[in-house]
């Protein structure tokens, strides 16, 4: 308990929104309203799970809102040139991982430092699309597009069961199969690592690679929400999942993070916006309580281990 | 470490700005042949008048890069000041003077956020100044309620933003020459600015060596807050209007500039001529490609390219020359975490 003091801090808070709410706004808990918080959610978490994994190997990727963008279009593209519905998610989550093996190759091989690198993508990415489709939405998608070709109800299931699926298998891998534990051994400390037989370099390749696929699925999980595909997607997406990684408990300086803690910081974070609305307080509050929420939670870590060290 | 690379180093900085000196001069000369107004008194002023806000920011982000750290709410303090600054004049009634002085006020006040989370509770600055963006930008947004916008600024305000002295000289261009010159000679005239270098490298080392850590980082943080303020107000009267929206991705275009400029991001290396150089780069891209009628988007996938190519040029170098050197004379590389000694 006392080890995981953090992650729990993060899911007494969720948890004291909800109990506000249930005495103040019981509107907010209609299974209809539930269901789209947590679809609004789906695409962060997807996110939140690979910026974990980037930033315990002590990295950190502030392209994703703009590959999230691209991967968008280009399924939205794929479909609406009639190509089946598999396929399309293979585009999404293959062109994601086309962009984060970009980043991943100029981090981990030439050793730029990916703070630097992903500065770079996101601007070029983003201005690249601009460019390419100037904001145009995609549109004419066939039916099969918008919630798979299942509906709104079953399709909003779909959604959240794929993403609590993938969760818990990265959660289950991270701690129990030997490449989860080498992303902790690399971000904890490269050197000894690579003593213990480990090749850094790939470590980080991959996780900059698999960080672009989550990035195309979350993507693809969020365009077939809606009846087009949003160019301006996933604008200040890193924000949001570097934001919950960190509250959610994961040390910036790599080696530390659990990712229950990390699905705990993405729906506190996600429950403010409806929370704001549903109390009928000022939803432009939102991004000013983001911002305390993240230096509270990191202020109460930086005070507990200054308090240790005296 | 015995530092034996100590001319290397100058001689490679020499070369990079060498580089950056040539990519400057390829862009004037390009667009001088795609732009017809480009090579004028009038158009290189105007380019100046235009990049003055996002050059403090460059400047200030100097040396906090140099010391290790990172400021990303910049851009966001930017928009809180403008609005602040909007606030007391016309809500509060303040003289434009005085809504000036409280808005640096502000400024500093959340530089001193930044550095007092920094310094002692020894957060990351990387992400104590990612929630402090997202803290700022939100206050803004409450503030305004994301729809209210400030105008009708008095014509004394805006003669900072828009007027000339002498009727050629934009009336901000010397506070970003004094801004230039301060920095510089702080940083390359003064122990007290070689510090923020021996901070970068070793922070550690830098304690034992009897330098007031904590206070020279924080002194930068709350630069960064004043620095920004003034970049807020320059803004406002430039543009005439204080929207909460002001100056959204000036973070991001500063660092580039500082990063263009050869600035190490781990810090400990880097210089303030670099940083002007980098930002002239940027800022002469930007106009030239306007002025030649070519996308704007252009401007920013250059950008990406460019700052690309410059640092994998850099890596490419640097693994040659670790190539050519005995294996045993490895040099440790300063990571953003430096260790104690192991």
């Amino acid at each position: 308990m006392k080890r995981y003091f953090r992650e729990w801090s993060v899911f007494v808070a969720f948890l004291a929104i909800l109990l506000l709410l249930a005495f103040r706004a019981p509107d907010f808990f209609k299974p209809a309203q539930l269901l789209s918080m947590l679809c609004d959610a789906v695409p962060v978490l997807i996110a939140a799970c690979g910026m974990t994994l980037v930033i315990i190997c002590r990295q950190i990727d502030i392209s994703i809102g703009s590959q999230f963008a691209l991967c968008s279009v280009f399924a939205g593209l794929a479909a609406s040139n009639g190509w089946p519905m598999p396929l399309v998610g293979i585009v999404a989550v293959l062109c994601g991982a086309i962009m984060g093996a970009f980043n991943g190759a100029l981090v981990a091989f030439l050793g730029i430092p990916s703070i630097v690198v992903t500065l770079a993508t996101m601007v070029t990415w983003r201005e690249a699309l601009r460019w390419w489709r100037e904001g145009e939405f995609v549109s004419n998608l066939p039916d099969t597009f918008q919630w798979f070709g299942l509906g709104q109800q079953a399709g909003q299931f779909t959604i959240i069961a794929i993403a609590v699926l993938l969760f818990l298998f990265l959660a289950f891998a991270l701690k129990h199969i030997s490449a989860g534990r080498f992303v902790y051994a690399v971000g904890s400390d490269k050197e000894a690592a690579r003593l213990a037989g480990i090749h850094p370099q790939k470590v980080t390749f991959a996780v900059f690679v698999l960080m672009g696929a989550l990035t195309g699925l979350a993507a693809l999980l969020n365009a077939v929400r809606f009846p087009d595909v949003d160019p301006k997607a996933g604008q200040g997406l890193e924000l949001k999942a570097i934001a919950a990684a960190v509250v959610g408990g994961v040390a910036i300086s790599g080696g530390r993070g659990y990712l229950w803690g990390v699905a705990a910081g993405v729906l506190l974070l996600s429950s403010i916006a409806p929370a704001l609305v549903f109390l009928h307080l000022q939803p432009q509050w939102e991004k000013a309580l983001q911002g305390l929420i993240i230096l509270l939670a990191v202020a109460a870590d930086g005070w507990r281990s200054v308090r240790k060290k005296l | 470490m015995t530092n034996h690379s100590s001319p290397d180093w100058k001689a490679f900085l020499l070369r990079f700005e060498t580089l950056l000196i040539a990519v400057l001069l390829a862009e004037i000369f390009i667009f001088s042949q795609t732009a017809e107004n480009f090579t004028t008194t009038g158009n290189a002023l105007e380019i100046i008048r235009l990049s003055v806000e996002l050059g403090l920011l460059a400047l200030v982000m100097t040396p906090i890069i140099l010391t290790g750290g990172i400021d990303l709410s910049v851009g966001s303090l930017l928009g809180l000041c403008a609005i602040s600054f909007g606030k007391l004049w016309r809500d509060a009634g303040l003289p434009p003077w005085l809504a000036a002085l409280c808005t640096l006020l502000i400024g500093a006040a959340a530089g001193g956020l930044n550095a007092a989370l920094i310094t002692r509770l020894k957060l990351p600055p990387l992400i104590v100044t990612l929630g402090s963006f997202s803290l700022f930008r939100g206050l803004a947004e409450a503030i305004t309620r994301g729809v209210d916008n400030f105008t009708g600024f008095p014509a004394s305000f805006l003669f900072l933003g828009q007027g000339y002295l002498f009727g050629v000289i934009p009336a901000q261009l010397p506070i970003l020459v004094l801004a230039a010159i301060g920095i510089w000679l702080l940083i390359h005239r003064t122990t007290f600015g070689r510090s923020f270098r021996a901070i970068g490298f070793s922070p550690d080392g830098t304690r034992y060596a009897g330098i007031p850590v904590d206070r020279r980082v924080a002194l930068v943080y709350i630069l960064s807050g004043v620095f920004s303020a003034l970049a807020a107000l320059i803004y406002v009267a430039r543009v005439g209007q204080a929207k909460a929206d002001a100056g959204t991705g000036y973070e991001l275009l500063a660092i580039t500039a500082v990063v263009l400029g050869g600035t190490s991001i781990f810090g400990g290396i880097g210089t303030v001529h670099g940083t002007l150089l980098g930002l002239a780069v940027l800022a002469v891209l930007r106009n030239g490609l306007t002025l030649s009628d070519m996308p704007s988007e252009l401007a920013g996938i250059l950008t990406g390219v460019l700052l690309l190519s410059v640092l994998a040029g850099e890596a490419l170098t640097k693994a040659l020359s670790r190539l050519r050197k005995p294996a045993g004379a490895k040099s440790v590389a300063p990571t953003s975490q430096p260790k104690p000694q192991t």
